[in-house]
């Protein structure tokens, strides 16, 4: 309580007497006394409280002036019904524009009983902690608001989230139309009719969209006019409803440019000051979540391209071999890292394959082996010798990385395949600084190359290791990039190493060569065990019987 | 005409499963695309002749009657079957688009992929993202795609953490989350624990895909996950005192990598009982561990002096104390 609580209960008529209260006990007390002589009642004239009392059958015996400014009329000797007053009871109760609190308190006066009602008035409290309740439910409101609006990063869904919170605390019917994209606006409504918490939506043209939408996109707030309501409803934006019984509300969702969209709610009743305000707390949320959500797809979309330009392709189809290959960039939301592999069909029927590492990781590291595989692509037109290749390819990234100074470097396998007579491969693999390929042989057993060679890039004419190696029907070759065996897992997170990497492909003879790549990536994963980990490719080539027709994937008519 | 359906698969079955065993792709694509040739149609074909026979190749494995680089290939295959079926059944979506995908770690992709292309069947718009995907790579195409809902798959319930994790990114999304797999326990009990919503499978999945009620946001679960974080910082000790125990010389630098593994899953699957409190979940794992471990040769008592072990280290966590003392280890029958 404080003294403001008590200001309209000083306003009575008579003076505290001065002598008043140490001499009498409290009028509350239980206690039997001596009944008051009339007027003596001056004491609780000043009491925020009224009293009325009553004799057992109700008829009133006296009562304060506070009680009287309650219900006028009161008069000694009626009973409330004869004086033209509702009958009191305890509790909260409405006594005409004012709700009142009421206690009822039996007393013995003088072996006398009688009935004591106090009465408060608790309008203003009422009101006061009513108005306090709304402003929290409001910043309540507009707190979860944003912490839901925060969540997509889609524009649709952000939107669906923004008209779906809107109702029911903003209005009955809240619709979002985005700002317009092509000449075309696409619009979410909730509470259109099919239950409050439906969603559903459209497309509109940007020509034909209402005057006051197009001015909210526009960053202006239309004002408030019956014919805004008209304008929705000529659209089907009223979901039903009449316009003549609708208040609306437009406002811009406002974004670091221009708004990102409008926002539209409908309702029943007229919107007041503190409701607008609140709409447009909500509006600044939304258009913020909306912008997120723009700038996020137009960088996704960047990113995206730039992801299909430089991730892997898919390697041709070469009589006598099948291509398997697992890729895991180490930066996982983009998929592009400094690993890279490939191959290409040469003009005798033969195929050059390659997988290879440059330093650094993330976007910089795939712009650079995109280079590099860019390099291949050209250089394999003039010389398919792959150490000779890799030679020129040196001279070629040497330049560049000369030339813009960023001195990076790479290393990698390239190699060409041949088929033999019996359904083998002929290898012809160079290594310039890389892990040396694996060899899985027919009898179940793992066979490491030798084969090391010079980083490419880093100086003219290095020394690049060459060899080559004959691939029975159903052997296979498998190379991997030292994302595999520097992967740090297991219990102490020690280095996945040759060794375990060999032992993993031991017996795998007769997986075909998706199968063998898969399987490297899965124990790769299962060793590090969520831990973060390097980029991870690996490549295997392997030998198949030319004899086996290549799949068919369509259905053959039945005969 | 089921009948004769039926019995079409059926003698379809052992060559199938024949194929499997050579790993022959070919093979394998010819039976099934022979089912549907004959008018079987392509649901029946993935869910009555590829899920059981895949189910089967797993039996093998964890009785020690195939190599893993038999069960990997095998795996291998049956994907390439499907997708062969799923290009031959040429289904148009006519419905939303939904997300399919393996939560990071898992690589039992199988199980998914037969729901995506059953739902594929139904009209649904599917795209499946595979085996492990990264929770990052998940969440950015969720942003950008905005799909219906994305179903996540959990084969192995010592993911459940992880699992719990993911799901709680792809929420953040606001893109509505379904999930399957027995990693959710066989009736998706451990799915309402972490009270997210569960499908037995692929024909589950799309009907609760259809109900507009599916989209409402469920509040997050409150799990008290204290005991479950102390259990993850004890695991290197916990492994370690394990070790202690047994005697190291005598084993191949492989088998001491199993065995840490294997110490590594008993850990995982007693926090992601203590997780989801329910001893059920470890019960389950040590009588799949049994199995694989007696069908090995693996002497089962060095088992049950680790889990003795680990009790006695645990004395301050109560749950994995309780469910540790309780679990009783049973080789295969």
């Amino acid at each position: 309580m404080n003294p403001a609580d008590l200001d309209g209960s000083e306003s009575g008529g008579r003076q505290v007497p001065l002598t008043a209260a140490p001499d009498r006990p409290a009028v509350t007390s239980l206690a039997p006394r001596q009944t008051p002589p009339p007027g003596e009642l001056a004491l609780v004239d000043n009491f925020r409280e009224g009293v009325v009392v009553t004799d057992p059958t109700g008829v009133i015996r006296e009562f304060s002036q506070p009680a009287l400014r309650l219900m006028p009329g009161l008069v000694v000797g009626h009973t409330f019904a004869g004086c033209g007053v509702a009958p009191l009871s305890a509790g909260e109760l409405t006594i005409g524009e004012r709700r009142v609190r009421c206690r009822r308190v039996d007393l013995t006066i003088a072996g006398a009983t009688s009935i004591a009602w106090y009465v408060e008035d608790v309008t203003d409290a009422i009101a006061r902690s009513d108005a306090l309740l709304a402003e929290r439910g409001r910043a309540r409101f507009l707190a979860t608001a944003s912490q839901q609006l925060g969540n997509p990063l889609h524009e649709d869904r952000a939107a669906r989230a923004a008209v779906r919170l809107a109702v029911p605390t903003l209005g009955e019917v809240a619709v979002v139309v985005l700002a317009p994209r092509r000449g075309r606006a696409r619009w979410w409504r909730a509470g259109g009719g099919d239950g409050p918490t439906l969603v559903d939506g459209g497309v509109h043209s940007a020509d034909g969209l209402p005057p006051a939408v197009a001015q909210a996109l526009d960053g202006t707030e239309p004002s408030e006019a019956d014919w805004l309501a008209d304008q929705l409803a000529e659209v089907g934006w009223l979901g039903g409803r009449r316009p003549d019984t609708a208040a609306v509300r437009v406002v811009s969702l406002p974004g670091s440019a221009s708004p990102t969209g409008a926002l539209i709610v409908v309702r029943g009743t007229p919107f007041d000051e503190h409701d607008v305000e609140m709409l447009r707390g909500f509006a600044a949320r939304a258009g913020a979540a909306l912008d997120a959500a723009v700038l996020y797809r137009d960088q996704a979309e960047v990113a995206e391209t730039l992801q299909a330009s430089l991730a892997p392709s898919e390697p041709p189809g070469v009589g006598g071999v099948q291509w398997g290959a697992a890729y895991r960039p180490a930066q996982s939301s983009l998929r592009i890292g400094g690993d890279f592999y490939g191959a290409h069909e040469l003009p005798d029927g033969g195929a050059l394959f390659y997988l290879g590492d440059v330093s650094g990781k993330g976007v910089d590291a795939a712009v650079f082996t995109g280079q590099i595989r860019q390099g291949i692509q050209a250089l394999r037109r003039i010389e398919s010798d792959p150490a000779r290749l890799l030679t020129l390819l040196n001279d070629s990234v040497l330049e560049t990385t000369r030339a813009h100074g960023h001195g990076r470097f790479a290393t990698m396998v390239l190699g060409s395949t041949h088929p033999t007579h019996g359904g083998g491969l002929s290898l012809t693999l160079a290594s310039g600084g890389h892990l040396p390929p694996v060899v899985l042989r027919s009898d179940g057993t793992v066979e490491t190359l030798d084969l090391r060679g010079m980083l490419i890039g880093v100086v003219p004419d290095p020394r690049i290791a060459a060899l080559t190696v004959q691939l029975a029907a159903g052997e296979t070759c498998v190379l991997f990039s030292d994302g595999v065996t520097e992967a740090r897992g297991g219990v102490r997170g020690e280095q996945f190493g040759a060794a375990r990497l060999v032992a993993a492909l031991e017996g795998c003879q007769r997986m075909p060569a998706p199968a063998v790549a898969e399987r490297v990536e899965q124990v790769i994963g299962d060793w590090l065990g969520g831990r973060n980990h390097d980029d991870i490719a690996v490549f295997a080539i392997r030998a198949v019987p030319p004899s086996v027709p290549q799949r068919h994937l369509h259905a053959v008519p039945a005969s | 005409m089921t009948a004769v359906l039926d019995s079409a698969v059926e003698s379809a079955y052992p060559r199938y499963l024949h194929c499997l065993d050579l790993a022959d792709e070919n093979g394998a694509i010819d039976v099934a695309l022979s089912l549907l040739d004959a008018g079987v149609p392509a649901e029946r074909v993935l869910l009555s002749l590829v899920a059981p026979a895949q189910a089967q190749v797993g039996e093998w494995w964890q009785r020690n009657e195939w190599s893993v680089a038999q069960e990997h290939a095998a795996t291998h295959v049956s994907e390439r079957v499907v997708a062969a079926v799923a290009i031959a059944a040429r289904t148009r979506p006519t419905r939303e688009r939904v997300v399919v995908a393996c939560l990071d770690g898992e690589w039992h992709a199988l199980p998914a992929r037969l729901v995506a292309e059953v739902l594929r069947l139904d009209g649904w718009d599917v795209t499946f993202l595979g085996a492990s995907v990264p929770s990052p790579h998940l969440v950015s195409y969720l942003h950008r795609h905005d799909p219906r809902a994305v179903l996540l798959a959990c084969a192995l319930p010592m993911r459940l953490p992880h699992a719990f994790r993911a799901i709680e990114a792809c929420r953040r999304t606001d893109v509505p989350v379904l999930v399957g797999g027995r990693g959710f326990g066989a009736d998706g009990r451990w799915a309402a624990k972490l009270g997210v919503a569960f499908a037995s499978d692929a024909r589950a999945a799309s009907s609760v895909l259809a109900t507009p009620a599916f989209d409402a946001a469920t509040p997050p679960a409150l799990l008290d996950d204290t005991e479950y974080a102390g259990l993850v910082a004890a695991k290197v000790e916990l492994i370690d005192l394990a070790l202690e125990r047994l005697d190291l010389r005598r084993y191949s630098p492989a088998q001491v990598d199993a065995t840490l593994a294997d110490l590594g899953y008993i850990v995982d699957s007693l926090a992601a009982a203590v997780y989801v409190d329910d001893a059920s979940l470890f019960g389950e794992f040590v009588g799949w561990l049994g199995e694989v471990l007696s069908s090995r040769g693996v002497p089962l008592h060095t088992v049950g002096l680790t889990f003795d072990v680990m009790a006695d280290r645990l004395r301050d966590f109560p749950r994995a104390h309780r469910f540790l003392r309780e679990v009783a280890l049973r080789p295969a029958a």
